[in-house]
């Protein structure tokens, strides 16, 4: 956009304020926490909520340091981190290609989606105990449990995405003499990216939830594991220590996703229909 | 690059037959006859300009032109051979402007050079070249969705005269514009076509338009049943757009046009 010229340069401004994030909605931000976290802390201190039950800002924050600490949270967390990245990937690249196979052939796609549709809607959480006694106790089961999921998401939102190609976009590209892959890469891909994206980002989330519960059932380490034995404990503070420190993973992951994201759609933001 | 001789109006009359629809019926399911017995010749480098009733059938005429649409009868020949979707020798502009979204105006222009397997330093040499006839050079790395509809259809024209084919059928690309902007892009699409030494059909339902940019203006029958007159179009080219305007024989020519437009209608 360098060299774009001046006479519209006000447009690309006015779009990228739009995206970023103005100091304005920060501190909005960090007041909205700062409220919050009074809130709780004065609801305890002032006997209106038991700590035992809610515990407290303060507590959480001491489980949390006590946690880093020991050292125990770093085994535990990297068990979990395989899981998700695992079956993050295997739910991205065998949605996306199911996807691939299931837009392009018609009657494999009405053969199948019946059956798609019935897994897809069983709680596979509840399947957690068969695919642990099925592949163990170890990373594998947690990994299909995750992946059961995600893949679906994956699956659909592609599919989504896929779906409704502009067909004059597809004509213009076949009347220029463009091939079946050319068709592929150049105008069905990035119709669908939008969708993809929107796929991965809750593939991410249910992956990671898969992965926890998956643990909470029975496995030897993984942050589930972790918090099964503080819930049994009835230690609240713990269990919520260890939930900020699974949403700060999720966020990480997904904000290097954003990144990606921001990258590859450009094109999508900051639109203005300029009349005439 | 893009030097192409101004063809000589005269010329026209002897050049050789490029497009030449014989009988040609198209059939949209058993009941409806979309079109039936037209005859339809167009010489090499002519501007034809088709008008006609909405739905009678331009738009499945240029598409039987483009290999789009089979025929049921008749036979339609485009450079001596059936045309076929996707040759390498037509140029197909849609109505709507077809920029890819993720792609700058640049990126856009290139396309059908990529498409054609031109190597890269080449085509953006072209692209550029062809923006700049279009007058958007300073818009290269604009996304379509910042661009004003006019300046879209321009991007188009680029795209499509970048890969210097020898027919261009076009299907009303100007009919979302205002007139202002119109006269504009008239001026720019014979800027290009007589650069280029090409074929063009282009369909319309906008006298004006016809009679600015066309050798000839063929009426289509309200019925699908070919042409029902032809308008031989003698005004001294180049043209410009706006000063046609103050030319009383283009006003003639318009109400000789409208009234066989008329004619075609009942
Ligand atoms: N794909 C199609 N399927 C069925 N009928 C069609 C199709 N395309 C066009 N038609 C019909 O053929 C006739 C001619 O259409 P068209 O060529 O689009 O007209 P025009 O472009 O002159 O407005 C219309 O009656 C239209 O409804
Ligand atoms: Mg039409």
């Amino acid at each position: 956009m360098s060299d774009a010229i001046t006479s519209e340069t006000g447009l690309d401004a006015a779009s990228r304020t739009a995206s970023g994030h103005s100091l304005a909605i920060l501190l909005a931000r960090a007041l909205f926490l700062v409220a919050f976290l009074a809130l709780w802390q004065l609801a305890v201190a002032f006997g209106y909520a038991d700590p035992a039950f809610v515990s407290s800002p303060e507590g959480v924050a001491r489980a949390l340091l006590a946690l880093a600490g020991t050292g125990d949270l770093y085994a535990n967390l990297i068990t979990t981190l395989i899981e998700i990245v695992l079956s993050f990937l295997l739910s991205v690249t065998l949605g996306i290609a199911s996807a691939l196979i299931l837009d392009r052939s018609d009657w494999l796609n009405r053969i199948l989606s019946p059956f798609l549709t019935a897994f897809n809607s069983m709680p596979r959480i509840a399947l957690g105990p068969l695919f642990i006694l099925w592949f163990g106790i170890g990373i594998a089961s947690k990994v299909v449990l995750a992946t059961s999921i995600g893949y679906f998401i994956m699956l659909l939102s592609t599919l989504g995405g896929l779906k409704n190609v502009d067909r004059d976009l597809l004509l213009m590209s076949r009347l220029f003499g463009a091939s079946e892959l050319r068709l592929f890469r150049d105008i069905r891909l990035p119709w669908a990216l939008p969708g993809i994206f929107a796929g991965l980002r809750l593939t991410l989330i249910y992956c990671s939830a898969g992965a926890v519960i998956g643990e909470m059932i029975a496995a030897q380490s993984g942050l589930g594991v972790l918090v099964e034995a503080f819930s049994g404990r009835f230690d609240v503070a713990s269990v919520m220590a260890l939930m900020l420190v699974i949403a700060f993973v999720v966020m990480t992951l997904t904000a290097l996703m954003d990144l990606a994201e921001r990258h590859l759609l450009r094109w999508s933001k900051g639109s203005t229909n300029v009349p005439g | 690059m893009v030097s192409a001789p101004l063809v000589a109006d005269k010329a026209k009359g002897s050049a050789p037959v490029e497009i030449a629809v014989r009988d040609v019926a198209v059939n949209f399911g058993p009941r409806l006859r979309a079109l039936s017995g037209v005859n339809l010749t167009i010489r090499a480098c002519e501007f034809v300009a088709l008008i006609g009733a909405s739905g009678c059938g331009k738009t499945t005429l240029l598409n039987v032109m483009a290999g789009l649409v089979p025929i049921a009868a008749g036979s339609v020949n485009v450079c001596k051979t059936p045309p076929r979707a996707g040759r390498r020798d037509i140029c197909y502009i849609l109505a709507r402007d077809a920029l890819l979204p993720w792609r700058s105006v640049l990126g856009n222009v290139e396309y059908g050079l990529e498409v054609s397997g031109l190597a890269r330093e080449e085509r953006r040499q072209r692209a550029l070249a062809y923006l700049d006839r279009v007058g958007l050079q300073d818009y290269r790395d604009f996304y379509p969705s910042r661009l004003s509809q006019g300046m879209r259809q321009r991007t188009s024209l680029a795209r499509a005269f970048a890969v210097a084919r020898s027919v261009y059928l076009m299907d009303e690309p100007f009919s979302a514009l205002d007139s202002q902007t119109k006269l504009i892009l008239h001026n720019q699409l014979l800027d290009l076509w007589e650069s280029s030494g090409a074929t063009v059909v282009f369909v319309t339902h906008d006298i004006g338009e016809a009679i600015t940019l066309a050798d000839r203006v063929v009426v289509l029958s309200r019925l699908g049943t070919g042409i029902t007159d032809e308008i031989e179009i003698d005004l001294a080219r180049p043209r410009s757009a706006e000063a046609l305007q103050a030319d009383p024989r283009y006003h003639d020519l318009y109400r000789r046009t409208w009234t066989s437009l008329r004619e075609s209608m009942k």
